[in-house]
């Protein structure tokens, strides 16, 4: 039956059936040895399916309307089938048997269909685990928008649900599809592991926000935005399906189903006309040897290049910008400080679940010792774990070549750790924190996050003065530690000092704490004029 | 090009070098020889201005050491004996981190590493991580980072170590034109081979001190010998070779003298 399926796509039906036993026999060889861990494995995954499914479907006791329980369904169902399908899309990106049928008359669509197929079959397996539960219940949905077609909701919902996973499947093809013509297979499959990674942290993290926002009789502003995003147009497909034409989301819904059932023909067209016509030019290119980086070799004009004068500083800056990307320890530190901003940061909006009052004090200028105070216990600690661990480095030893090179001052080098740190860190963690002032207080955000940025600019730019050494120059040993744990020490004092003014200030007199602010703000101003000065004065007598 | 005058350096007791002098002319290739642990290596790093000599003048290129090292380093480049890199950059990276140090600009820096990595046959690897490559592919990587701002003098240490063959007859070609071209090499070895292939002139420094500054031929005649090594041999009075030999074959077949 699949292959006069894959006949209809263009697809060779003898060579697809032929192929796909094939495939289907040499999958099965291969894991004979390991059979009992790979059927665990595949056990395991669709447990977890059901477990996520009798979540969704337990929401059918609260009192939510069809739209909001299908999105739920729907957006669970793809998310998970667009995760657990990650791994095998490496079927598509590197197929293994290729080179043994490459030289035969197989269509490059017809190869195409047959990993395509390999992919949805695994697909399928989910999507059943994922969506069998919630559709059944469905079927019990009391809410403002339900009618008597609601007990057919199983019928509707599950082909809907099923399309849903299929238009993923299709996009993430789509997207692999484009992606092979841009970097490496190799490239890829990091990509492919990072996303593995990181998109269950940004699922935990959205169910985090959503159900405050949902509690709080708001949801339907909320659910407005999910119109855009494809699980909401499937969910509008359900919601039509299930209602009569005289309600008054019908319209919303009608649009909502036109624009799955086109981006869904969309999604199937691409992957079958415009990639299965080149798949087998990508795949030439893994039978050569070596990367085709080889022919490609291009080197990007990298743009922050232009924003600095020193060449020197600039070297630096990529140097240490690369290794705060890549080095285990140098990493150890930041992930540190960055988990322990988001928990606070977290906390901070779910104020109703964890209140930190004080954080919340603001006056009728929009003046906060309390956010000012959380940026400083949070910035110093993140810049001075990077600034601390940057002068270590597990390849200490190649120190040798900044030694070498012709600096006037090996202190300049540490302006280019500075300007990583006030790029990469500083200004992302004010970003991020005038963000949060802004959704409280308006623009006047900028007042509350004033005060805080200075002390930290001010830890970035005098802590490598104390610096005797270059960066990444010393062998990372423990003890040495120590000292950094000290300038750590202090550097937290000095800043629990510096906001304490501001909390007494504001105890004596709301004017008093205006004037402190104002001494802070503008000493800070003065204070990096000043600095600026005298490093440029040392510069042109240096020269 | 390269002058050195009564040159010293000394751990606490020990001299690494020991009061050495010598001149280059610019163009010429110079062959710095000698046994492990004879100061060939403490020699190099104290003329890059890796090192502070304990006492004793360099200028390189017209340029003092203790007055003008800035310009003397811009002027040299400098291939160490061990390929100690920042693993975590790519090949690009890494050549992008030496020409912004040596001021290149950056159009000349990306135009460089693209005709570098072809010519060196490192393309393929030049957006992957050092800490994948091979050691002949991180002894490349020095090179090309040590040709990138078209110094005026070289300093190679061992640069040809696990280098293939390909790759060792292109480089010692390359060498000998750069030469004709006017810069200076001073070629640090103890493959003697290669040393005389291409070094017309060759000093032999053991215990710190120099104690041989001849072309080749003129070696010959100072030694009766006709092959480097040889000459190599007698001048670093590494005599008794046969004895040496014949207690190491005791020692490791377990047999005694009386047997």
């Amino acid at each position: 039956m699949l292959e006069n399926v894959a006949a209809k796509f263009g697809a060779c039906p003898i060579q697809y059936k032929l192929l796909l036993q094939t495939e289907k026999t040499v999958e099965e060889r291969a894991l004979e040895g390991k059979q009992g861990t790979t059927k665990l494995s595949l056990a395991v995954t669709c447990a977890f399916c059901f477990l996520i499914s009798i979540f969704s479907a337990l929401l059918v006791f609260f009192d939510m309307g069809v739209f909001t329980y299908a999105l739920i369904g729907v957006t669970m169902s793809m998310f998970t089938v667009g995760m657990w399908t990650l791994p095998y899309f490496d079927l598509l990106l590197s197929p293994i048997n290729y080179p043994i049928i490459a030289h035969t008359p197989v269509s490059s669509r017809t190869y195409f269909l047959v990993k395509l197929t390999q992919i949805l079959k695994y697909a399928v397996l989910l999507l059943i685990c994922l969506n069998i539960f919630p559709s059944i219940c469905g079927a019990f949905i009391r809410g403002d928008d339900t009618t008597i077609l609601c007990y057919f909701f199983p019928i509707f919902y599950l082909p809907i649900a099923f399309i849903a996973g299929f238009f993923t499947i299709g996009l993430m093809t789509t997207f692999a599809g484009y992606l092979t013509k841009l970097y490496s297979v190799k490239r890829l499959r990091k990509i492919s592991k990072s996303a593995q990674f990181i998109l269950p942290i940004l699922l935990a993290a959205s169910f985090y926000l959503i159900p405050n926002d949902v509690i709080a009789d708001n949801y339907k502003s909320v659910l407005k935005w999910l119109y855009v995003l494809p699980n909401g147009w499937f969910a509008g497909a359900v919601s039509l399906a299930t209602s009569t034409i005289d309600r008054s989301e019908f319209t919303r819904d009608l649009i909502l189903t036109g624009v799955a059932t086109f981006s869904t023909l969309l999604m199937v067209l691409i992957p079958l006309r415009s990639i299965a016509k080149t798949y087998s030019k990508y795949l030439s290119f893994l039978m050569e040897s070596g990367s085709r980086q080889k022919h490609k070799l291009r080197i990007r004009q990298p743009l922050l290049a232009r924003f600095f004068k020193s060449r020197e500083v600039y070297a630096v800056f990529s140097l240490s910008a690369a290794y705060m990307r890549r080095d285990r320890q140098i990493l150890n530190q930041l992930a540190s400080g960055a988990v322990v901003n988001f928990i606070i940061i977290g906390m901070f909006f779910a104020r109703k679940i964890y209140p930190i009052e004080f954080i919340e004090y603001h006056y009728a200028i929009g003046l906060s010792p309390g956010l000012t105070g959380l940026f400083v216990f949070l910035g110093v600690p993140t810049v001075m774990g990077f600034l601390s661990s940057v002068g270590y480095s597990e390849h200490w030893k190649a120190s040798w070549m900044l030694s070498l090179a012709p600096l006037r001052k090996s202190h300049d080098l540490w302006r280019g750790v500075e300007a990583v740190t006030f790029i990469y860190i500083v200004f992302p963690c004010t970003l991020l924190f005038f963000i949060v002032a802004t959704v409280f207080w308006g623009v006047t955000g900028i007042f509350f996050i004033l005060p805080g940025l200075i002390v930290v600019l001010f830890f970035v730019i005098t802590y490598p003065k104390s610096e005797s050494g270059i960066p990444l120059s010393q062998e990372p040993v423990e003890i040495d530690r120590s000292a950094g744990c000290l300038a750590y020490g202090i550097s937290m004092i000095a800043a629990g000092v510096l906001v304490g003014v501001q909390f007494l200030a504001r105890f004596i007199h709301v004017w008093v704490y205006i004037g402190v602010y104002c001494v802070i703000v503008a000493g800070g101003v003065i204070g990096f004029v000043k600095l600026h000065k005298k490093e440029s004065m040392k510069e042109t007598s240096d020269a | 090009m390269i002058r050195v005058s009564h040159l010293t350096k000394e751990y606490g007791e020990k001299k690494a070098v020991d009061d050495i002098s010598f001149e280059t002319a610019k163009g010429e290739i110079v062959g710095y020889l000698g046994p492990n642990g004879a100061g060939k290596s403490t020699t190099l790093k104290m003329l890059v201005g890796l090192l502070q000599p304990t006492s004793g003048d360099i200028s390189v290129a017209g340029y003092s050491a203790e007055t003008e090292l800035l310009e003397l380093k811009q002027r040299v480049g400098y291939v160490p004996e061990e390929a100690q890199l920042y693993e975590h950059l790519t090949l690009v990276e890494h050549l992008q981190l030496i020409g912004r140090l040596y001021h290149l600009e950056e159009e000349l820096i990306a135009h460089k590493i693209v005709q570098l990595a072809k010519l060196f046959d490192m393309e393929a690897q030049a957006n992957q991580r050092i800490s994948s490559f091979s050691q002949g592919m991180r002894q490349k990587c020095l090179i090309m980072a040590a040709l990138l701002h078209n110094p005026d003098v070289l300093f190679l240490d061992e640069p040809f170590t696990n280098l293939d063959v390909t790759t060792v007859t292109f480089l010692k070609s390359l060498l000998q034109r750069l030469a004709e071209l006017g810069k200076t090499i001073l070629y640090c070895t103890h493959i003697l081979e290669v040393a005389e292939t291409l070094c017309p002139r060759i000093m032999i420094i053991n215990g710190g001190k120099i104690i041989a500054d001849a072309p080749v031929a003129e070696l010959r005649q100072q030694t009766n010998q006709t092959a480097l090594n040889e000459i190599f041999v007698q001048l670093t009075e590494t005599t008794g070779l046969d004895e040496k030999t014949d207690e190491a074959v005791r020692i490791v077949t377990g047999t005694t003298n009386d047997a």
